[in-house]
């Protein structure tokens, strides 16, 4: 199964293709969403054997790379060109065996769930073409063996976004947000491709397995280049994982439909930039600087986007705050040297996050609004969405037994292990979190209805938008018990860093329940804001503070500077115009031309006045020279003539013979 | 069989066809102009199925005495280098022809230019002796001012005079420089092949002025910066498919040119100028973006777009890689596909509507579906989307111009950015959004449109996804030239 594992990525590509080409614009007809379901079945299944395969040691040699010829070009070395070949093929190891089951099944599930939400939609089918597109793509990603590959299906990672989140381009604000977002990975993507250019140079190669040998052979790769492409790389992950500052776009993607969103925060876009630094960990490995700046922006926007959803209505935005929040741990998480536990939480986080992002689908697709202040009490009309978001809370906000604290009990060891400030940062993150879930949860769920009308005609969602929930809940409450069971998934997924790189400090023994202690309080000080049905504490406290609640609501601010650097984009445009078609333009080429033109009209003048005047004069001259003459010969007499010539023979005969 | 002059001269023989046809034939007279067009493509798909990949020299070579007196032969031939160019001409023409079906005035003359200009363009990347270049390259000046200056828009005089004087001034300098080759060539030659070798015989002074020469000449066809000011005029008031050859094909003759005769010729002269060539690359990247960003005009746009594209060429070849030069060559076919379906896209939604400015439309997408799809489609191939041609070219100049001018490659990256910046916007406002009611009566493209634009959609979809062919084709011979001991 293994050695076909390219299926994965080009079954739902081709599909995507054969749905937009070959299927009828039909907002009832079910082929295209079942062949792109079934598509995406079979992937799961083959994906699902492979890490069955993998898990059991069954792949050799492992990891599993197949490689053939993409095309070759010229390229150089020494100042010599050579014929060099590019590659194109699969690597499967650790996280790429787990990622594929991921993608697959958060990507199966939102097709299962959209067959009830976009029912009806009349672009229906376009819809399942661009989700196929955006699996593939994602799933791309995930199998190549070659960077260039990888950062091809990165940038359709983008393109495939870009659609979906603008699905519904009719409306101003989705054309704005698409354009954002991809706008805002490019700028993240400049410094990935200037990582690329640099992996070139010291390299030669784009192949992974290359790479990471020669990264490690002492003497190729120096301290600095390895620097340099890191903060590369990170950039671009920083963009396409939405981390600080490119986090912007995020909360304006959620205008794409919901099950999109469950797919973007879960299993494709931002967990690529995550993977991507995973996968290119041996030039982390290689440069503790790049490591650090990892940890750190990681750290930044864990914190960050988690005040942030403090403060939200929009119950989109808050999960968009809380991905944005929970990539930063997994990107802190890898930079402290986790590569374990950045992808184990990878791995949990999809799971409750494309959970959470559904059931908020649900919810909004019964009441018609985002906004938590319209909701309350919902509990009781959407029994199984509330139960499955509840769960999912818990799962996030790292209770045990649930998926998420396994992985963020990991991280936090880890990230004890390399810097107990960081720690502390971390752990106060993980707190906020708790708070705002739950928040969520009180203000949708619990409480009076607080829009009547909007409660009354609240129903629960169709069994076919409800039992990918239920499934989602299984694997938030089983999967992180599941998969550290005795060191399973370290087992699998593993990056053995050298030696010396990382201090190790032991975390104490007592550091879990502490944490969970803290959650705990936590969640009870959520619900004394928000869960007793009396927010007057709540509107005092925001009253009091409204100052930071205001710079939170502005998201710090972030947002207006990235208009401002737009304004002053546009303006330099404006100017280069300005510049082109006044100074160049009108000036230069248009004054050459001005300036021939005076040039000529001088020379003309020139000509006009004194050559032709000359001429002119000689003519006269002449004229006056033949009347002068004409004044000899008034008489007309022959014997006048023939006197003239016998004095000139006479005179030419002297004066030849006087020679 | 002299197959590279049928390629060259069919279409002029068409073009005397034509010229004794009455005028009111306007049937036949496209007939005539596509068959022999489409003969000239086909036969040029001939010597890309005879062309020996393999080998990096000049190949299909006819050769024969036209002017003894003065040593000036009658020399053809096509190598890695030219090949790709002599198809994307043939290919390109062919298409704009089928596009041009739609004129309707003085159809008699406009499709005998039409066929000139081919001739002159085909001839210009065949030619083996710089009499021969020159001639043709001079052949396409003329029809180019006409198809301008009769077809064109409001502006059409004022641009084709600019264009015409423009390019000529360049021409006049590049004369000079191929009159100093060969009186300081021994023995004293045109050819192209035998001055290769020359460049031994010549001081650095010497090919510093030449390349100078030459540089004038090409640096305004290609538009390299700041000689490009009548492009964005010249493409506004051309006719759809004039500013499809223009931007896909004659910009193409300057690389070349570049490529051919100053990095063959004047190694010297080249090496000196390599600094200010790799800035002016970096000028024409991030600034033409720029300029192409201030722009509400979807026509200019596309022209500015072209000169930041050419900018990507000038990048590849100022890294003096073999990658750098496969990247150029790459980029000239690409940018000859994608940004010639884009001038016929946005000719086609200047046919129906009369305006091309971007603010003036809305949400188009749900009313012409198929056209904003090829739009989407075209404007990611030229913004670089992996998938599409644009990609792998545009990286391969990056690449090569990467390994020896790290700063100016890493400036230049802004260029892409904002090349997204400005076709993003420009999709947004035209396709996105709500829909503008004026527009209700818009139809969907036709045929013919359909016809002339679907083909280069394809190869731009096919050259993404698998570069493969194309690079084969050029590889060797600019590996060779790369290699040649200089």
């Amino acid at each position: 199964m293994v050695e076909h594992a390219y299926l994965i990525p080009l079954l739902p590509f081709l599909v995507s293709l054969v749905i937009l080409f070959f299927f009828d614009e039909d907002a009832h007809s079910p082929y295209a969403p079942y062949l792109g379901i079934a598509t995406m079945f079979w992937c799961l299944v083959q994906s699902l054997v492979i890490f069955h395969q993998a898990s059991s040691g069954a792949v050799h040699p492992w990891p599993y790379e197949g490689s053939w010829e993409w095309f070759s070009f010229a390229a150089d070395s020494a100042g010599k060109g050579f014929s060099a070949a590019m590659p194109i093929g699969i690597l499967i190891d650790g996280a790429a065996a787990v990622m594929l089951v991921v993608v697959t099944l958060v990507s199966l599930l939102v097709q299962v769930y959209s067959l009830g939400y976009m029912h009806g939609d009349p672009r229906f089918k376009r819809y399942y073409a661009y989700l196929s597109f955006f699996t593939a793509s994602m799933l791309g990603l995930v199998v190549s063996n070659n960077l260039l590959v990888t950062f091809a299906c990165w940038e359709l990672v983008g393109v495939s976004s870009y659609l979906l989140i603008g699905f519904w381009f009719e409306k101003p604000a989705p054309a704005y947000a698409s354009k954002k977002a991809f706008m805002t990975t490019k700028l993240g993507d400049c410094g990935l491709y200037v990582a690329l250019l640099l992996i070139w140079a010291k390299f030669g190669s784009f192949k992974i397995s290359m790479l990471a040998v020669s990264a490690a052979t002492p003497g190729v790769l120096t301290p600095l280049a390895a620097t340099a492409i890191g903060l590369g790389i990170l950039c671009g992950a920083a963009g396409k994982s939405a981390q600080w500052p490119l986090f912007i776009w995020l909360p304006d993607a959620m205008e794409g439909p919901t099950p999109v969103s469950a797919l973007i925060h879960a299993a494709t876009m931002v967990a690529a930039g995550i993977y991507l630094v995973a996968k290119t960990y041996f030039i982390y490995a290689a440069s503790p600087v790049a490591m650090e700046a990892v940890a750190w922006i990681g750290l930044i926007t864990a914190l960050l986007a988690a005040t942030m959803a403090l403060v939200a209505y929009d119950i989109k935005r808050v999960l968009a705050f809380s991905t944005v929040s929970q990539l930063g741990f997994m990107l802190c998480a890898l930079g402290c040297g986790g590569y374990t536990a950045g992808l184990f939480h990878l791995t949990t986080h999809a799971f409750f996050k494309a959970l959470l992002f559904l059931g908020a689908g649900s919810v909004i697709h019964s009441v018609h609004t985002n906004d938590m202040r319209q909701m309350g009490g919902l509990s009781k009309k959407m029994p199984v969405t509330f139960g499955t978001m509840f769960v999912a809370t818990l799962a996030i906000a790292g209770i045990w037994p649930f998926a998420g604290y396994f992985s963020k009990d990991m991280i936090l060891e880890r990230v004890y292990g390399h810097n107990q400030v960081m720690f502390g940062l971390l752990t106060f993150a993980a707190l906020l979190t708790a708070f705002y879930m739950f928040r969520m949860i009180f203000l949708t769920f619990v409480g009076d209805d607080r829009d009547h009308e909007r409660h009354h005609h609240a129903h629960e969602s169709p069994w076919v938008m409800l039992w990918p929930l239920c499934l989602l809940a299984f694997l938030s409450v089983v999967s992180g018990a599941a998969l550290a069971h005795n060191g399973f998934f370290e087992h699998l997924v593993n990056y053995k860093l050298p030696e010396g790189l990382m201090t190790e400090t032991l975390a104490p023994r007592l550091m879990p329940y502490a944490v969970t202690a803290l959650v705990c309080g936590s969640i009870a000080l959520s619900w004394f804001f928000y869960g007793r049905n009396d927010f007057t504490l709540a509107e005092s406290l925001k009253a009091r503070c409204s100052p930071i609640f205001s710079v939170l609501e502005n998201r710090y601010g972030f947002d207006a500077i990235f208009l401002s650097l737009v304004a002053f984009s546009d303006r330099i445009a404006k100017f280069a115009f300005w510049f082109d078609s006044s100074v160049i333009d009108q000036f230069f080429v248009d004054g050459w031309g001005l300036i021939t033109r005076i040039c000529a009209e001088l020379s003309g003048l020139f000509d006009n006045l004194f050559v032709d005047r000359t001429v002119d004069g000689f003519g006269g001259l002449s004229m006056d020279a033949g009347v002068l003459l004409r004044s000899l010969v008034t008489h007309g007499q022959v014997q006048e003539y023939l006197m003239y010539i016998a004095v000139a023979v006479s005179l030419f005969t002297i004066l030849i013979l006087s020679r | 069989m002299p197959i590279l002059t049928l390629i060259t001269f069919l279409p002029i023989a068409g073009a005397l066809v034509i010229l004794c046809l009455p005028k009111e034939a306007e049937k036949p007279i496209q007939i005539t102009a596509l068959v022999s067009a489409g003969l000239s493509f086909v036969l040029s798909l001939c010597v890309l199925y005879g062309f020996d990949r393999a080998q990096p020299l000049m190949q299909f070579m006819e050769n024969a005495d036209w002017i003894p007196s003065m040593h000036v032969h009658y020399a053809l031939g096509v190598d890695g280098l030219s090949l790709p160019l002599v198809l994307l001409t043939t290919f390109v023409t062919v298409l704009a022809l089928i596009s041009s079906l739609g004129i309707k005035e003085r159809i008699k003359e406009y499709f005998f230019w039409f066929l000139v200009l081919e001739a002159g363009m085909i001839g210009v990347f065949e030619a083996l002796d710089l009499v021969l270049f020159y001639v043709f390259w001079e052949m396409t000046l003329v029809p180019m001012y006409f198809l301008i200056g009769i077809w064109g828009g409001p502006k059409k005089e004022f641009a084709a005079i600019k264009f015409f004087l423009y390019t000529l001034a360049g021409s006049v300098f590049m004369l000079l420089a191929i009159l100093a080759v060969y009186f300081n060539s021994t023995p004293n030659t045109f050819d192209m092949l035998a001055l290769m070798h020359q460049h031994v015989n010549w001081s650095a002074r010497f090919q510093i002025l030449v390349f100078l020469g030459f540089y004038f000449g090409f640096a305004i066809k290609i538009p390299a910066f700041p000689f490009h000011t009548w492009l964005p005029l010249a493409h506004v008031e051309a006719p759809t498919a004039v500013s499809v050859i223009l931007a896909a094909v004659l910009l193409k003759m300057g690389v070349y040119g570049l490529m051919r005769i100053s990095y063959g010729m004047l190694p010297l002269g080249f090496a000196w100028f390599i600094k200010p060539l790799i800035i002016i690359a970096t000028i024409n990247i991030v600034y033409g973006a720029l300029c192409a960003m201030a722009q509400t005009d979807m026509k200019k746009m596309v022209a500015y777009s072209s000169v930041n594209h050419m900018g990507y060429c000038l990048l590849g070849i100022a890294g003096l890689t073999a990658t750098g030069f496969q990247g150029a060559v790459m980029q000239m076919i690409t940018h000859g596909i994608i940004t010639g379906s884009l001038f016929l896209l946005v000719g086609v939604i200047y046919d129906r509507a009369h305006t091309r400015d971007i603010s003036a439309f809305g949400g188009l997408a749900v009313r012409v579906p198929t056209y904003a799809g090829l739009m989407f489609l075209a404007c990611f191939a030229s913004l670089g989307l992996p998938g599409l041609a644009g990609f792998i070219s545009e990286f391969f100049c990056f690449l090569g111009a990467f390994q020896a001018w790290k700063v100016y490659a890493a400036v230049s990256v802004l260029g892409v950015l904002a090349t997204a910046a400005f076709f993003l916007r420009m999709m947004e406002k035209v396709f996105l959004g709500p829909f503008n009611n004026k527009w209700a009566g818009l139809t969907d493209m036709n045929a013919r449109e359909l016809a002339s634009i679907v083909p280069l959609t394809v190869m731009t979809v096919a050259l993404g996804v698998y570069p493969k062919w194309a690079l084969d084709i050029m590889k060797e011979t600019l590996i060779y030239m790369i290699n040649t001991p200089r």
